[in-house]
This record gives structure tokens, sequence and C-alpha cells, in this order.
């Protein structure tokens, strides 16, 4: 063996070597959810929602600071994405601008005797951006807290505001649960319950129920909240739980009038927890707030235990509990006492501790798989595969014998060559990656097949081994370049706009190319040239 | 050369007979059957154990307030029944009535299962892993000592094994395929809180209506980059009547694809696409072979004087060996998937068959005529060596 040969088989060696590095053993291979199993979520977060509560916060902020500087008949009210504020004497409307000018980020023009304030459009802008950046995060807490392996999540869309969650392993019985936990902002919100419906119990049957009684005009300063009924509860209450039908919402229990005013807010809690109340045995979520929220809290206590009304704890807009305060609470310690499951507590726990999120999801693809048809997917994916490569090196031996032989050398360079490539840059592998795989298997054989065509055609006419295996590998070398740069550049593209399994069909194919052109050249010019040197005047080649 | 005219019209004859059938313009109405992530909806794959038909699924889905569904069934394991359930997203639908359509559906499916109206239990075929151990926990069967966390560190490990079983078996018909090892008081725990019931679910997918439009986009934007870059790829490497020639080509194997995909009833899907990306690349990469010869025999001073007729046949034929061994071993791998790669890749092979069938036949019946065509019209064979 000459010494340039010698080197070349070390250096195929090594390129083999360090390829079998990164896919031996085979559970280094990343395999997509397709194939693993798991869940896949897009969701897209809901900018105008953190628009709508920064709205909402500015509202109660304003109304504090017009009634601190002496306007006690100022109301404030939403609509749309405008602030309006009414009930400013139309002479000291400039001494009420002045006020309104503090809050940074909004435009306020006077339109007749109303002040109208609109947030400026940068300001909206990072709202929105800052609503994403914390949806990311929260949405990390709450996975990681949740206890997933290997989550990823990744942030996507032009504008940032696409989030991407997988999963794997988790089924689709987790599904609905993973959903409420990752959809729902968790903004909870201590407030007072409405004077007016003492007289009514906690609230009303129904929506409409409510309108009549206050005559379709609910008295300024209020809202209606929903208070859900829980599968739980249904249950414990010995009725029926009837899965809403399509278009319909989940079931009410009543619903219930509560102030605007927001007294305390979530983002001051500091600490939330499940826990079992010893005396009732039912689930309870005990939290921690700081300073502040402390405060706010002893306030809040305060007027509901001298007015004797009661505390709404309001999750996301829904009311989750309804409490009564015999007196003024200090210290910020809070327990919620309301009829949870295990899971209901536990999640809810964990979306305080995560904190709020600006504004809620919405799921533009979700994808449940289940591991069995993965596996099985797999088996057939592999086996169809591992029959065509069969075939293709059986074929490959029968055609050309000897030269079939060095072209299936090369084809097994190549696969190696193709997983450690892949291995290197963590891909994943999907189901039509491995559809992928084996087409390049089959693609890759068409170089080999050009050059012995040509070599062939070479000897035909007449020329000797060794000049038709030179001119054979010279005269094909642009054609095989050329047909993969074509392929090469679908392969890109797919990359480029594909998502998901496509992406690990784009990368498989990409890099298989790649190996092919290198296999191809290389390796099979280098069989060649070694069988010339070991039988130098070689009369006929076995092609 | 000579049979290049009747190539042409047979292979555009079935292309246009394939447009007429599938009528596109119709819209909502084409003969197309498009994938989930292009119309957005519920795309679910379930099995059941046992004698369940595909006409129970449907009046059990119609009964159950889910009247559009789709279903299909497949016969892969011997002994379960499989189907796909297909319900179309509903114009301005939003994820909300996905998900309470989701449920809906499992819920009609659910009553499929004969056991269950009389036992009342938990269905561990379909249980999440927390259920599980949230029952052990509350049991204990085996008696651990200590806290929440200790006792939830001592039934998980257990946990897994029971949904590795459920996997492999799916769905479980009998506590015998309970993993052997499981110790015995966890078994009779099972066996007393749970009943096993004849449905899994292998895959539940949902898209949004919004995504699906930019899916669609993102698709057939994919495709006309694809064809532009080899467009400026082989102009840049050929001439222009080159480039022409096997654009037309391409065109042309990507519309009898399309064409034959649709007749047969298959169903567009986003790695379906995928797959039509790389027939183009394949096809393109066929047609340069033959390309490449004709280059580079128009440089041979044999072919000086002959017309660029004889050029291309003679390029055609040298090649010719090699096209069709290409092709077969690529056709071999296409169809190897086709027909054993299981029903998910079915669809993903159907277009590489017929797309290395049609770009076969098109770099030598299509390609090179357009250029022969194009060079007697405007060039003259002077002007094709001098570029090529």
């Amino acid at each position: 063996m000459t010494k340039r040969s010698l080197w070349r088989l070390i250096f195929t060696t090594l390129i083999c070597g360090a390829c079998a590095y990164f896919f031996v053993p085979l559970s280094k291979v990343r395999l997509g959810l397709d194939l693993k199993g798991g869940v896949h979520f897009e969701l897209e977060v809901q900018g105008q929602e953190a628009l709508e509560a920064d709205l909402r916060d500015t509202r109660d902020r304003l109304l504090d600071r017009l009634h601190e500087k002496g306007f006690p008949e100022a109301v404030a009210r939403l609509e749309g994405l405008t602030l309006k504020a009414s009930g400013v004497p139309a002479e000291r409307q400039a001494e009420a601008q002045k006020v309104l000018g503090t809050f940074s980020g909004y435009d306020t023009v006077f339109s007749g005797d109303t002040l109208v304030m609109t947030q400026k459009s940068g300001y909206q802008k990072s709202l929105k951006d800052d609503a994403n950046k914390r949806a990311q995060q929260i949405i990390e807490n709450r996975i990681n807290q949740f206890g997933v392996a290997e989550p990823e999540i990744t942030p996507t869309g032009a504008e940032g505001n696409r989030i991407v969650v997988e999963l794997p392993g988790v089924g689709d019985a987790e599904r609905e649960r993973i959903k409420g936990l990752l959809t729902t902002p968790g903004r909870l919100e201590q407030r007072l319950v409405a004077k007016q419906d003492t007289t009514n119990g906690i609230g009303w049957r129904t929506r409409e129920e409510a309108m009549a009684h206050f005559a379709g005009q609910l008295p300024p300063g209020t809202e209606l909240l929903p208070q859900p009924l829980s599968e739980r509860e249904a249950r414990r209450e010995g009725k029926a739980f009837q899965t809403p039908a399509a278009g319909q919402s989940e079931p009410i229990r009543s619903w219930v009038l509560v102030e605007e005013k927001v007294y305390v807010d979530g983002a001051d809690i500091t600490k939330a927890d499940p826990t079992v109340n010893p005396q009732t045995d039912q689930y309870e979520i005990s939290y921690v707030l700081n300073k502040k929220g402390a405060d706010d809290f002893y306030n809040l206590s305060g007027i509901a235990s001298e007015e004797n009304r009661r505390i709404a704890v309001v999750l996301d807009r829904k009311v989750v509990s309804v409490l009564w305060c015999k007196e003024k609470i200090p210290g910020g310690a809070v327990r919620i006492t309301g009829q949870f499951s295990k899971e209901e507590a536990d999640d809810f726990a964990l979306k305080l501790k995560s904190g709020a999120m600006r504004a809620s999801m919405k799921f533009l693809e979700e994808r449940a798989m289940g591991p069995s048809l993965g596996a099985d997917s797999i088996a057939s994916g592999i086996r169809g595969a591992l029959i065509g490569f069969l075939t293709v090196i059986g074929f490959m031996v029968f055609y050309y014998r000897w030269s079939g032989v060095n072209a299936v050398v090369a084809l097994t360079v190549n696969i190696i060559v193709m997983l450690g490539l892949m291995g290197s840059f963590h891909a994943v592998i999907t189901l039509p990656g491995i559809a992928g795989f084996a087409l390049t298997v089959g693609m890759a054989v068409d170089a080999n097949i050009l050059i012995f065509e040509r070599i062939r055609e070479e000897l035909a006419n007449g020329k000797s081994v060794s000049g038709a295996i030179q001119t054979g590998f010279d005269r094909v070398f642009w054609t095989i370049v050329d047909s993969h740069v074509t392929q090469l550049v679908s392969a890109i593209l797919l990359f480029i706009f594909g998502t998901g399994p496509v992406k690990g069909f784009a990368v498989t194919l990409t890099v298989g190319v790649t190996a092919s052109l290198f296999t191809s050249i290389y390796i099979s010019r280098f069989i060649y040239d070694w069988i010339l040197e070991r039988h130098p005047g070689a009369k006929s080649l076995s092609i | 050369m000579k049979y290049s005219k009747v190539a042409l019209v047979i292979s555009w004859g079935i292309i246009v007979a394939c447009l007429l059938w599938i009528h596109p313009w119709k819209g909502a109405d084409a003969h197309v059957k498009l994938g989930m992530q292009f119309t957005g909806g519920i795309d679910m794959m379930v099995a059941f154990k046992g004698n369940v038909h595909q006409e129970d699924v449907r009046n059990a889905l119609y009964a159950g307030g889910v009247q559009q569904a789709g279903v299909v069934a497949y016969q892969d394991k011997p002994g379960v029944a499989m189907f796909s359930i297909k319900v179309k997203a509903r114009k301005g639908q939003d994820e909300k009535d996905s998900s309470t359509q989701i449920k809906q559906i499992t819920a009609a499916l659910r009553s499929l299962d004969a056991k269950a109206a009389s036992d009342h239990r938990l269905d561990l075929n379909t249980e999440s892993v927390g259920a599980i151990v949230d029952t052990w926990m509350k049991a204990n069967p085996l008696g651990i000592q200590g806290d929440e966390t200790a006792l939830r560190l001592a039934y998980e490990p257990y946990v897994d094994k029971v949904i590795k079983a459920r996997e492999k078996a799916s769905p479980m018909s009998d506590y015998n395929q309970l993993p052997s090892d499981l110790p015995g008081a966890l078994r009779a725990s099972l066996e007393k809180d749970y009943r096993l019931g004849n449905l899994t679910i292998l895959k539940n997918e949902s898209f949004s209506p919004s995504i699906s439009g930019e899916w669609t986009w993102k698709t057939l934007s994919a495709v006309g980059w694809a064809l532009v870059a080899i467009l400026v790829y082989v102009l840049f490497r050929f001439t222009l009547s080159f480039s022409v020639g096997g654009i037309v080509a391409l065109v042309h194997d990507v519309l009898m694809a399309l064409g034959l995909f649709v007749l047969f009833g298959f169903e567009f899907s986003v790695p379906v696409v995928a797959s039509f990306l790389i027939l183009i690349g394949y096809s393109m990469a066929d047609t340069i072979v033959v390309f490449d010869r004709i280059r580079e025999n128009s440089h041979k001073p044999e072919y000086r004087r002959v017309d660029i007729t004889k050029l291309v046949d003679d390029s055609i034929n040298q090649t010719l060996s090699r096209t069709i061994l290409t092709s077969m071993s690529v056709l071999f791998v296409a169809l190897c998937l086709f027909i054993w790669g299981g029903h998910a890749l079915r669809d993903l092979a159907f277009p590489l068959v017929v797309g290395v069938l049609t770009g076969t036949y098109s770099s030598i019946f299509i390609a090179s005529p357009v250029v022969v065509f194009l060079d007697h019209q405007f060039g003259g064979k002077e002007k094709l060596k001098q570029h090529a």
C-alpha cells in the first residue's frame, strides 16, 4: 500500500469513526414527537388583552388619583381601547389634565366634558413585547414545575408573539390539563362583592336574571363575573356533569356582581402552595403577599369586615371563591378555601407561583401523539426503508458485479456519515425523515451509476482500465455537482419554509445530499485506486 | 425526438384532463382533499380492541352531536380496529370550540365501550399518569412511610412501567398484560379501582383556522421559490433555453404528480407537499444529467456541423441506460416505502413513485424537445454551443 492510499484510508476511517461517535449508542439519536409521542402546542399571545389589562390598571389608578386631588365626582369607564373620564367640572379641566399628564404612554384630549385617554403606539408595542416575554417566561416556569422531562419552549412568529411548546412523553390524557395551565393568564385579583346583592345570596343563576334585576343597567363601578361550576363540584353535589356541546360555554354556578376596583393584585404574591385543611379535609390554597400586597389586603379586609361585605377572589375574570371576613387581617398570609380537587389546587397554586401573564394565549395548533402510534410508525417506516435499501444493494451487486460492491461500500459510508452529521447537530428524526433517509440512499446510488456507466462507455471506446476510471470520474464530476446542487436547493428551501416534521425531512435530505457528494466522488474513487494499485496492469474491470 | 410531439400531446392531455376533473377554480367544491393543517380542524386517530366497525363509529359520533366527521377505517394489527376521524373547522371557529368538540368526540367514542355503562371505575387505558399516582398515593397499597414526596417517589417508577405496558398493548384488554414484576398489592389495587376500556387515542391534533391560511401560503411560496432558485442555477450553469426546458419539464412533473395524487384520492398534508419539493429536486437532477451530456457533446468536433436534433438525440441515447438504472433504484425505494412503510408514509411515497416515473419520462420527452424547439426558434446552434 502506498503512502497516499494509507493516508486516504486513515482519513476515511477517522471520518467514519467521528461520525459513529455521534450516533453510537443509538439512544443518542433524537426522535421527533411524531415518533416518540408527546404534545406539541403552538400558541399566540393575545397582545390586545395586555393593552386592555393596562387600561384597567390605569383606570383604577386614575380614579384614585382624581379622588385624591379633589374630584370626588369623577367617574371613569372603558370603551374599547379608550379610557373616558367624566365628572370633572369644566372650569377645573386644566387642573385635571395635569393629573392625567402624569400617566406616561397616554395621549390625553378633551372631548366636551369628558377626558379621553388613548395609548401611544410606541407604548402599545412595548406593552405587547413585555406580554410576549412574560408569557414565555411564565410558560417555562409552569412547565418546569409541572415536571415534564426535556420540554422545549421556543418563541417564533414574525412579531415574536408565538410560542412553540413541545413536551415529549406527555400523552393525550394530560393534554387538557396542560392546556389549561398554559392558556390562562393566572391573574389573581381580590375585589369586594358589590353591596347591592346581599338580598340574593351570592349571585344569580344566569346573566339574564342578573341583568333583569338591574333593569339592564349595572350600577356604576361594578361588573358581573361568572363563578364556574367545576366537574368535581358537580359530582360532589350529585349532579351529572355534562360536557358542554360545541358553541356552548362551560357550566356556570352563579353570576356575581363585584366592584370593578382591584384591591389586591396577584403580582404581589411571593409564595403559593396547595394545602389540605385538616378539619374539613379539603384542598385549599395558601399564599403569602409582599409588603405592598399585605397593606392592600389589610385595607381590603378592613373595609369588608366593617361593612360586613364579602371578598371575591377572581382568577382570570372568573370568581374562584367568595370569602367572609370578620376582622382586619394583617401580615399578608391568605388562604383561599373552595371546592377544589387536588389537581385544581395544584394548578391554581402553580399559576399563582409562576406569576401572571399579561395576556391569555390562543392555541393555533395542538397535537398529541400517542407513543404506540410512533412505535408502529418507526417499525413500518424502518421496514420499508430497509427493504428498499436491500433491493438497491442487491440490484447494484447483480448488475455491476464487483464494482457494485464498491457502490455498496460507498453507500454504507454514506449512511454512517449521514447519521453522524445528523447526530452532530442534534437533528431530530421524524417520520418523513425516515422516508427522506431511504430516498437519499436511492438517490445516492445515482452518482455511482453515473460513474459506472461512464467507465463502461470509456472501456467500450477501448480505453485502458486505469484510463477509463480516470476519465469516467473526471467527466462525471460536474454532472454530479450540478445534480446534487439542485437537490440541495430544494432541500434548503424546505428547511427555510417548512416547520416541524418537514424540517426533519429537509435536514435528512440536505445531509444526505452532502454525504452522497463526498462518498461518490471520494470513497468510490479511493476504492478503485486501491484496487488498481494492487493490480497495476489489470486488463479488465468487473463492472 | 421523433416521438416528442406525440409525447407532448399525451402528457399535457393527461394533465389537462386531471385539472378538468379536479376543477380547482371552484374553490371549496374542488375535488381536492386538503389535510387539516390547511383547512383547520381536528384530526384524530383512535384504536379499539374488539369488534368495532366503521358504521358504529359514525353512528356514535352522529349521536354524540358530531355530524360532519369523516371516518376512515384502517386495519394494521389483527384484533385492533383503527380509525381516523377528521372534522373540518367551521369558519370563525375558535380554539374553545375545538376543545369542546374534542371532548364531544371522545365522549361519543367512549360510548362504544360496552362495559362503560355498567362500570363506573376509571379507565386504565386512558387515565393520565397523574391519576394513577394519585390513586396509589391515596390507597398506599405498599404501605410506604413518609410524606407526600416520599410516596410520589415510591410509586412513580411503577406507574411508568404500567404506562409502558399499556403502550405496548394499546389498549390493554386483560390485567395479565400488566408488567409481571409489578408488586401484587399494586396490581390488586389497579384491578379494584380501574376497568379496562377498549379505546386508545393514538393521535389527537387540532389546527386553528387562522394558522391554516398561513400554512398554505408558506407551503406554496416554498414551492415557488424552489422553482425560481432552480431556474437561476440552471441559467447560471447552462443557457436560457436549457433553463426554460428544465422548468417546463419540472412544471409538467409537478402537475402530473399533483393530478394523479388527487385523482387517486390522497390527501394533502404538509409532509406531502414536502415530498413534492423533493420530486422537484429529483426531477431536475435527472434532467440536468441529460443537459450535461448535451453540453459536453456540443463541444465535440463531430457535432459541429450537424443539426441540434441529432446532438440531443445522441446525448439522450448515451445517457439512457443511466437514466433508466437510476430511476429504477429510486423507484424501488419509493415503492418499498409505499408498500411496506405503513399508512403514514403512504401519502408521502405516492408523489415520489409518480414523480420518479414522470421525472424520467419528462427529462427525455419534455425537457430536451423544449430546448431544441427554443433553439430552432430563437438561437441557432452556434449560440447554444457558445454558451453551453
